[in-house]
């Protein structure tokens, strides 16, 4: 009750997702569920005591009563103080201090409705993953269209779940843009995110769609500039910065 | 790299207001003491270095909450709100 504090998590499996990306599934004693878009703070400690916390969001939709188990995505910064262990030291056994779940401003249930656009670049995929993941368990109709930015094809995180949802003809369209390199035959854009394309691929303003815009900072300042350039609702934007991490 | 490269959201701070206040603070409201904008905290401009944090008004740039920890304690300037309200629905563990 009351005020939130650190906690212990054991780690119960990690998986590769991408050279830099792993997946790490949580089991959280008395977790009490989450809301798709939220987050948790993880502490590491030094055998000196120094302490770096970072904020993760959460990957896995809310897993409803039988959930203590939780996924978080991270990508490895080569200069990081805190991925890097993450993304690279850490095993199945291995003991994690976390706090949360928290935010509930980049927040997005079912029930919010939509239709809803959704805009990621890099490891910016994760909470709007988490979004996608409720929106298919809950069986929702809610017109869905992800735009999604990565380096290359092999950066592009959860890309066969992707491809999964989007071919359930369930309402959801998935576009992927590849900044630096495209496969040979690669029919979709090659170009960073901009103007043109939220055009082309999100909503007209008229139809009033709640976005979500996750990634570095750059690119999240930049599409929501474009979209509230366009027409959209300022009030209908939502954005998640991630800092300087991984520029797509 | 330049200042922008490090801005956040105000949902950046969630789990640290969290902790000293109790409530999910992002989805609060505040005044601009400097120039009247009302926003939820999460929607506030963050930059975030060590163990401390500046958080912004997005319409003016203004200060309106910072934050730092070490030592057992929390440090927190609020001159920069004119006003803070909290939902009893936000509340931490209701």
């Amino acid at each position: 009750m009351g005020r939130l504090s650190w906690r212990l998590a054991e780690v119960a499996e990690v998986r590769q997702e991408t050279p830099r990306v792993v997946s790490i599934a949580l089991d959280v004693p008395d977790w009490e569920g989450h809301r798709p878009g939220q987050h948790v703070d993880v502490r590491l400690t030094a055998e000196d005591g120094y302490q770096a916390e970072r904020a993760y969001s959460i990957a896995s939709a809310p897993a409803g009563e039988r959930g203590s188990r939780i996924e978080l995505t991270v990508e490895r910064l080569e200069d990081g103080e805190v991925s890097p262990y993450l993304a690279g030291e850490l095993r199945k056994g291995d003991q994690l201090e976390l706090r949360g779940p928290v935010g509930g401003y980049f927040v997005w249930e079912p029930d919010r409705g939509g239709p809803l656009l959704l805009v990621a670049g890099g490891s910016g995929v994760v909470p709007l993953m988490a979004m996608l993941r409720r929106r298919a368990a809950a069986g929702s109709q809610v017109p869905a269209r992800l735009l999604y930015s990565s380096r290359t094809l092999e950066d592009v995180i959860y890309r066969e779940e992707l491809d999964r949802l989007a071919a359930a003809s369930d309402g959801l369209t998935v576009t992927h843009a590849l900044t630096r390199a495209q496969p040979p035959g690669w029919t979709g854009y090659a170009r960073r995110i901009d103007a043109v394309m939220l055009e082309e691929v999100g909503w007209p303003p008229g139809e009033r769609p709640l976005a979500y815009v996750c990634g570095p900072t750059r690119l999240v300042e930049v599409v929501a500039g474009h979209l509230v350039a366009l027409g959209h609702d300022p009030a209908r934007v939502r954005t998640e910065r991630f800092g300087p991490t991984g520029v797509p | 790299m330049d200042e922008t490269d490090l801005r956040l959201d105000g949902n950046a701070l969630a789990g640290m207001l969290a902790d000293v206040f109790g409530f999910e603070m992002t989805v609060e409201r505040g005044g601009c003491a400097g120039c009247g904008a009302v926003n939820q905290l999460g929607a506030m401009l963050v930059y975030a270095h060590g163990m401390g944090a500046v958080a912004c008004c997005p319409a003016c740039g203004q200060h309106v909450l910072r934050i730092a920890q070490g030592e057992g304690r929390w440090w927190l300037d609020l001159r920069g709100l004119a006003w803070l309200q909290l939902d009893e629905r936000a509340k931490m563990g209701v």
